[in-house]
């Protein structure tokens, strides 16, 4: 099962568009489920979101409106895996590990999918697997010194591990890493 | 015309009748082939024929009764040329005997095919019998009887119309193929000018019947027979097919004799049915070179049609099918005659719209498209023809003392079309602005259309990533797309609330991040320039249109932050950069009055200040985070929010480092103050514990980067959140604010928080563990449950992990090794 996570589009706010070699690779029907780490941040984006499955789960980055109500944090079960998300600028200081972790133990989820760092990693840490799809157009941050590089990720869940796909936009042509997280039998 | 029409079952049922005759005389008549008694099988036809003498039938149930005797007839042929094959004396004088049968129908049909034959077989002249045949038909005067049989006629003589110069190898073949003792053709039998004759008089005679139809029987029929009428049209347009099919036909002989002898039929026919069909036929099936050479004699006859023909549908399918050409063969025709094209048909245009004052709007765009198009397509370089387009609409559309033209009218969807043409072609917006006559025609529209238009080319901009680069450039695009910017006299009063509306702003936001100087100074005034335009836009605008310009400016005065060598005024023109950013969000606030977007920009400000070392960049700062907390205190109203808005302050402050102390605790103990204000005591003790990382984490300029780890200070407020849980009634909400009090515990004591008493966490979880006791079975108690069990074992480990690391540290003394503390079972 395909689940995509992607998210800090910052539409209009700090980006006119989703590159071209991306929406070229994001088709309809394809993935099973989408998760959203938040800051779409216009209902169009969200559309577009709605086109590529019909199980889109997103919740609230900072600069999304107000009204529309998203969740700070979501939990969505795929296959035998627990998939949190959440934006990240709730969690204090933004970015650190420990406090990804708490989170990740107070949502008991065995992933843990969050952004607001404008970079794409994955990275496993006490059993559990944190992973940061980064942000989908690559719109600027003020914490972030140069360019940002336009990532999304991919899940690709299976029986008994997850093998993730991290899409990064660099010098315009797209590439690919990947990893795998076996879920660990926690006594 | 038919006499009696009838219903459908009646029509069947005269057509069952007729059908049946056929079949049986058909029979008799191979049976006679067979036994070789031609004459009788003659007989047996013509009776066959007779059924095609009815008036019972409509042209739908005659055409089948037509086909059945013609494919009946064409077995006759082959029979017949087989004999000849056999015993070229057979034939002999069928051609006269037939002449002597009685009814004129079958006579005629008979005699074509018999004429055929011969002319297959190589008897007789081919020309004499041809021009013979076609003279003949006149003796059928009914309408649709003789366009059938005329019909018959060209079907019959198809492959054997002379189309000289036939070369030698053609000839050879035709003679090649003709039944042994068959006279060869020679060569000179008739010549492509007989049958250019041939068609052109059969051509003019079957219009003349099929215009004859119109005027047949009662008016109130009228729209039957029209009806009828265009069932058959396609009799007629044969003709000219076949015409245009002739290989030997030169553009010489076209243009002398073949238009102008169907030009004058058209015309002279005043028939609109006939002139609209027949022009577009003219159209379809000559050359484009017979087109071109033919214009002004082709445009000159659309004036003279019928005024009920719609000429602007012939006039677009010219002027579209000669684009095509033009633009394919570009090098081919002379430069000449491709630049007369425009002129030509912009001319035609104008007269034809003159001259017909009823004109519906509508055709006249859709005339001016086609124009348009030609222009754009065909003359990329010629801006002026495009312009002068536009120019002539615009004329007529004052002339007429149109305005506000609906988007979604008949004429507002050709209008929109139009506009469309020179964005979609050019794919470049900003060229748009050499074309002045455009943005007039655009202001035609109503609001929705004009809307709709500026939305398509910011659409095209992004897609296209037209880049405004200079000065220049922002002030077209934004001139084009006005419409948006702001309020319009002829905006409707609800405009804001709809989607579009929506959609429309969040266009123009997508294209401020377009505008992309080469320079950073000249970026700057590019943007200022810009915000002082979107700035008139009025308090709805303003919430989608001024957050990109900041976040241009975080951007810019991040990029110049490096540039510090290299300009003496740097520090200046930071400032100013800031101050425009202030001033921006400011406006936000007092505008369009609005209270968590504007505080979020500051605190964003407050990072980039942070981060660009210029001149007590710390009062900046300062200024942004506390306007920033002003907005907390005052405008947010909802619990959630005022939440989340604390979180990103705490968050924001923990990115400074570059605070005096004083000015940071200030800042830190307003943040305080605001947890404590929270209106729920959950929401306080969520806030506290946020908070408290603030004198953890947090940096000032005196710790040089090192956080500071005020652990008192952490402590003090983890115990005022601790007292404030305790006030919480809700078992459950209570619950997890101890297990959430743990955790931050734990994060801190981890940490080596030494002030962090170990017996005081013991406590809380004596406490907690109470509690868990207490609670009802629930799914929420059994998940607090698992959490509680994760935070104590979290503890555990951290106190292993604190005391090895003690025990690394004292081990520099000559002491006994500590053993670990007692696992405490859970």
């Amino acid at each position: 099962m395909l689940v995509l996570l992607i998210g800090d589009f910052n539409m209009p706010h700090r980006a006119a568009n989703i590159s071209p070699k991306f929406r070229k690779l994001l088709v309809p029907n394809k993935m099973q489920h989408v998760l959203c780490t938040g800051n779409l941040c216009s209902r169009e984006t969200f559309d577009y979101l709605r086109t590529l499955s019909s199980d889109v789960h997103v919740v609230k980055g900072e600069f999304d409106d107000e009204t529309l109500k998203y969740p700070d944090t979501k939990v969505v079960t795929v296959g035998q895996f627990r998939i949190g998300v959440c934006h990240g600028h709730q969690v204090i200081p933004w970015g650190d590990s420990r406090m990804l972790e708490l989170l990740a133990r107070q949502l008991d989820v065995d992933i843990l999918v969050t952004g607001n760092t404008y970079e794409c990693s994955a990275v496993e840490k006490g059993g559990r697997f944190f992973v940061d799809p980064g942000s989908a157009t690559g719109s600027f941050s003020v914490n972030k010194t140069g360019p940002v590089t336009p990532s999304f990720a991919l899940l690709d869940v299976q029986a008994d591990n997850v093998v993730t796909y991290l899409y990064r936009l660099i010098d315009d042509s797209v590439k690919v890493d990947r990893i795998i997280y076996k879920k660990s039998k926690a006594t | 015309m038919y006499e009696n029409p009838g219903n459908t079952t009646d029509q069947e049922k005269f057509l069952d009748q007729a059908i049946r005759v056929v079949k049986a005389e058909a029979f008799e008549m191979k049976r006679c082939l067979d036994k070789g008694k031609t004459m009788d099988a003659l007989k047996h036809a013509l009776q066959m024929l007779n059924e095609m003498r009815t008036s019972e039938l409509s042209p739908k149930f005659y055409y089948r009764l037509y086909m059945d005797s013609m494919h009946e007839l064409q077995c006759l042929e082959v029979n017949l040329i087989q004999e000849y094959a056999q015993e070229p004396s057979k034939l002999g004088n069928l051609y006269e005997c037939v002449q002597y049968a009685s009814a004129i129908i079958p006579r005629l049909y008979l005699l074509v095919t018999i004429g055929g034959v011969f002319i297959k077989c190589g008897l007789g002249s081919r020309k004499e019998i041809l021009k013979d045949l076609v003279e003949m038909c006149r003796g059928v005067q009914h309408p649709l009887r003789g366009l059938f049989l005329r019909n018959y006629l060209m079907q019959c003589t198809r492959s054997v119309l002379p189309d000289f110069p036939e070369t030698e190898e053609m000839l050879a073949t035709h003679n090649n193929s003709l039944p042994k003792g068959a006279q060869k053709l020679k060569p000179r039998d008739g010549t492509v000018e007989d049958t250019i004759d041939f068609v052109l008089i059969n051509f003019a005679e079957m219009n003349k019947l099929w215009v004859r139809m119109q005027h047949q029987g009662p008016s109130k029929e009228r729209e039957k027979r029209e009806k009828d009428r265009l069932e058959l049209r396609i009799l007629v347009g044969t003709n000219l097919v076949r015409l245009a099919q002739l290989e030997a036909l030169t553009e010489e002989m076209y243009v002398r004799d073949v238009l102008p002898s169907i030009l004058e039929q058209i015309v002279s026919c005043r028939d609109t049915i006939s002139q609209e069909y027949l022009m577009e036929c003219v159209i379809q099936v000559f050359a484009d070179e017979f087109h071109l050479a033919t214009l002004n004699e082709f445009l000159n006859a659309c004036g003279q049609l019928q005024q009920e023909v719609n000429i602007k549908i012939l006039l677009i399918a010219l002027v579209d099918r000669l684009a095509l050409y033009t633009n394919s063969s570009i090098e081919g025709s002379p430069a000449p005659a491709r630049m007369q094209l425009f002129e030509i048909f912009s001319e035609q245009a104008t007269t034809l719209i003159k001259n017909r004052p009823d004109m519906p709007m509508d055709d006249i765009v859709a005339l001016h498209v086609s124009l348009v198009s030609l222009a754009v397509k065909c003359y990329p370089d010629r801006l002026d023809y495009a312009n002068m387009t536009f120019f002539g609409l615009r004329q007529v559309i004052e002339e007429k003392g149109i305005t506000n033209i609906e988007a979604f009218g008949k004429v507002g969807r050709e209008l929109t079309k139009l506009l469309n043409i020179p964005i979609d072609e050019y794919r470049n917006v900003l060229r748009l602005s050499e074309l002045p006559e455009y943005i007039k025609v655009m202001n035609y529209f109503d609001y929705r259309g004009q809307c709709n238009i500026a939305a398509y080319m910011i659409q095209n901009m992004l897609e296209e990533e037209t880049i405004l680069r200079r000065q220049d450039d922002v002030d077209a695009a934004f001139s084009l797309i006005g419409s948006l910017l702001k309020d319009q006299d002829n905006q409707p009063e609800n405009s804001y609330d709809t989607e579009e509306f929506t959609d429309e702003q969040n266009l123009v936001a997508r294209l401020l991040h377009l505008i992309r100087a080469d320079d950073v100074d000249s970026q700057f005034l590019l943007l200022n320039s810009a915000r002082k335009v979107l700035g008139e836009g009025g308090p709805h605008r303003l919430r989608y249109t001024l957050p990109p310009i900041i976040f241009e400016l975080y951007r810019l005065v991040l990029q110049f932050a490096d540039m510090k060598e290299e300009d003496d005024k740097w520090d200046a023109k930071i400032r100013k950069m800031f101050v425009c950013a202030m001033g921006t969000i400011g406006a936000l606030v007092s505008t369009a009055e609005l209270a968590e977007l504007p505080m979020k920009l500051y605190l964003n400000g407050a990072i980039t200040a942070d981060r660009v070392p210029f001149e007590d960049n710390h009062t900046v700062v300062y200024e942004f985070v506390s306007k920033a907390l002003s907005i907390l205190e005052d405008d947010v109203p909802e619990s959630r929010d005022r939440i989340r808005c604390l979180q990103l302050t705490v968050g924001t402050l923990l990115k400074t480092t570059h605070l005096p102390g004083e000015n940071w605790q200030s800042l830190a103990n307003q943040a305080v103050f605001a947890a404590a204000k929270m209106f729920k005591k959950p929401d306080q003790v969520r806030s506290f514990i946020t908070v408290a990382s603030l004198y953890w984490h947090g940096k000032t300029i005196e710790t040089n980067g090192e956080p500071l780890k005020d652990g008192k200070k952490v402590v003090d407020i983890l115990r005022k959140a601790a007292k404030t849980s305790k006030e919480c009634l809700e078992p459950l909400v209570q619950q997890q604010l101890f297990i959430q009090l743990l955790s931050a515990y734990t994060y801190y004591y981890e940490d080596n928080c030494s002030e962090i008493n170990i017996d005081h966490i013991e406590e809380l979880i004596n406490r907690t563990k109470d509690n868990a006791v207490q609670l009802d079975i629930s799914a929420e108690a059994d998940s607090l449950e698992k959490q509680l069990e994760e935070a104590i074992r979290r503890l555990q480990l951290a106190k292993i992990s604190v005391a090895a690391a003690q025990v690394v540290a004292s081990r520099t003394e000559p002491d006994l090794p500590q053993p670990p503390s007692e696992n405490e079972g859970l």
